[in-house]
């Protein structure tokens, strides 16, 4: 599909030194918000996209990136030091990573999190490199019944994984897809839902959707909880052995199967949308203590538990990637934030992307495999200041975020009322999230909501009012039966 | 249970609210092609009826959310505040004042912290934006 020169100039091209640097600085910013509670890795790309405008596409997606990867070590930090993880999915690294700091030995803690972690996201992206490309041939063969039979399993299966019930997943997804019908009919070219908002009609724009939904509604949360603004203060002592300190490579070698075992977990529920790594993190920490001869001293500072957890969450975010290059559904809020920026740099997602952009998506997995020995080297020499971003107070943090979200959403969308609509949706979202509605679900159904529209379009034209028609489509037609199925065996497993 | 009712009824008079008043308002009828620019809302605003109906007959939440609903819509208040100054008086203007009410809503009392968060973050965001990327602040 591509040749080997494109592959390659698209690796050199992440090695170039504008590239390199912002992938450095990505990892930098995202190791930082990882160890505040509560800005995390998500949020900080979303506050970050607009600030890409100006960038070389491969580095703003590289920057991007290195902040995902930098906040997946970082979110580890406060679960260890103060047990509470910086980000969702660092909860499971919480139950043994603290009970070990307590023990007095919380940099090795901190420092088996790093290990295990950059191990699972460098298996991830191995595997996302080897199959994405392969994959992407595979889609080029779909036509639009296959698009809409798959956008419907991928709604199917994040409604039903997402959210307090499968009737709050459906309604987040079609409140998502009714947000995406702002702006102009793609088939009659009429305006629809704008109210009289001539900025609408090209569609509400993603990333004030997106930063209200995902960062100030979160924000404001956080603020209305928010009553004293004295952090937790962390001691490390000064005085530990050096064994206590640092994790040996025999400690390391002999955590290999449990790191393993995590980063093959991590990168299968990765690879499929909407299940999420909190989820991966989990599983991968129950089966390690299921196969383990010490299971009684999980949850009390086992080195192995902290390597489980940590390689599992990191591998998701590799394999999140393979369904958004390779098909154009992503299969997170962060690959979704990702997917923004491809667009907003003029790059159209999906199956074509090998295609059209070989070179740019090779970059951008040079950039991965970089940001990952960067978050090695960061981690090592980052840790003990990071420990010092934990006290920072949350009063000056979230707002100092709330202002960054102001100035964001103004240079991406269109100044004053780019942040109205960002807004609005703050408060949709806080509402959604305080009553059970997952926003992440939102979020996927609008950004795929255009594609569904047209998708179902095409289908219909196809069929020309016949639906024995759809006998044409053998994996289309199964794809569209197996979505409501899929949808009830999950939430049945869920109940 | 009750929450699920709430929700549910609420999300039926959307769909309503949809079906009867807003689509037919906001959405031009045009008489060819399969998929008109009403019908994918119309399906849309009827999935959100059924959920609702499907909420409120079968519920599995507890009890209303416990969200701080009084401090969140008092920062959500000094939000829209904001957007309103800043459209007349400018970021510059408004940014530094607006960081200082929500630090000291948030109970933040020292003053290296509070000037650092009413007066450096907005320093910093003018010199990355306004100088070394020569964009306008909102």
């Amino acid at each position: 599909m591509l040749d080997t020169a494109t592959i390659l100039a698209g690796l050199g091209d992440a090695f170039q030194p504008v590239t390199l640097l912002y992938v450095l600085a990505g990892v930098i910013m995202g190791q930082f918000v990882g160890a505040v509670p509560g800005i995390g890795p998500v949020m900080a790309t979303a506050i970050a996209i607009p600030f890409t405008f100006g960038m070389d596409p491969l580095a703003g997606i590289g920057f991007l990136v290195g902040i995902n990867k930098g906040g997946l070590v970082g979110g580890a930090i406060p679960a260890v030091l103060i047990n509470t993880p910086g980000t969702p999915d660092a909860a499971a690294t919480a139950l043994d990573g603290y009970p070990m700091a307590q023990q007095g030995k919380p940099l090795k803690a901190t420092k088996m999190a790093l290990y295990s972690s950059v191990t699972g996201d460098t298996f991830s992206d191995i595997v996302l490199i080897t199959v994405s490309a392969p994959l992407a041939i595979l889609a080029l063969r779909m036509g639009p019944v296959e698009v809409l039979g798959l956008m419907l399993l991928a709604f199917a299966v994040i409604a039903s994984l997402m959210g307090a019930s499968i009737a709050r997943g459906l309604a987040a997804a079609a409140l998502g897809l009714l947000a995406a019908m702002v702006g102009t009919d793609p088939e009659h070219a009429t305006p629809r839902l704008i109210f009289g908002n001539f900025e609408v009609y090209d569609g509400l724009p993603l990333a004030a959707v997106a930063i209200g939904m995902l960062a100030i509604s979160e924000l404001l949360a956080r603020l209305a909880r928010t009553r004293s603004a004295q952090a937790a203060t962390i001691d490390i002592p000064r005085d530990q052995l050096p064994e206590d300190r640092r994790v040996s490579f025999a400690e390391y070698w002999a955590c290999r199967f449990t790191v393993l075992r995590g980063a093959v977990i991590g990168t299968l529920i990765g690879a499929l949308p909407g299940i999420g790594s909190t989820a991966a993190a989990f599983m991968s920490y129950a089966s390690a203590k299921q196969v383990s001869p010490d299971r009684a001293s999980f949850g009390r500072g086992n080195i192995h538990g902290i390597a489980a957890a940590e390689s599992a969450n990191s591998a998701v975010m590799g394999a999140n990637m393979i369904p958004m290059l390779t098909l154009g559904i992503p299969g997170s809020v962060s690959a979704a934030l990702i997917v923004s920026a491809f667009m907003i740099h003029g790059v159209q997602p999906g199956p074509f992307l090998f295609e059209q952009q070989g070179r740019l998506i090779y970059g951008l997995f040079g950039a991965m495999i970089l940001a990952n020995i960067m978050n090695l080297l960061v981690g090592q020499v980052g840790m003990r200041l990071w420990v010092r971003v934990i006290t920072a107070p949350e009063s000056f943090v979230l707002t100092s975020a709330l202002l960054l979200c102001f100035v964001g959403v103004s240079l991406a969308a269109g100044g004053l009322f780019g942040i109205g609509v960002m807004l609005a949706f703050a408060v949709l979202g806080f509402v959604m999230t305080a009553f059970g509605f997952s926003v992440v679900v939102f979020i996927i159904a609008f950004f795929l909501g255009p594609r569904f529209e047209i998708s179902l379009s095409q289908t219909l034209a196809l069929l020309n009012g016949d639906p024995l028609c759809l006998l044409d489509y053998p994996f289309g037609l199964a794809m569209i039966l197996a979505a409501p199925v899929l949808a009830v065996w999950l939430a049945r497993r869920r109940a | 249970m009750q929450t699920d009712r709430i929700t549910g009824a609420a999300l039926i008079c959307l769909g309503g609210l949809l079906i009867w008043w807003i689509i037919p308002w906001q959405a031009e009828e045009v008489g060819y092609g399969w998929l008109r620019p009403r019908t994918l809302p119309y399906i849309i605003a009827v999935s959100l009826a059924i959920c609702g109906a499907w909420m409120m007959l079968r519920p599995v939440a507890e009890a209303l959310p416990h969200a701080n609903w009084p401090r969140a819509a008092l920062y959500a208040g000094i939000l829209i505040a904001g957007l309103a100054l800043m459209s007349r008086f400018g970021f510059l203007w408004v940014g530094p004042p607006m960081a200082l009410v929500l630090m000291l809503i948030a109970g933040e009392r020292r003053p290296l912290w509070l000037t650092a968060g009413a007066v450096g973050t907005p320093a910093a965001i003018w010199v990355c934006v306004a100088v070394l990327l020569e964009r306008p602040l909102p």
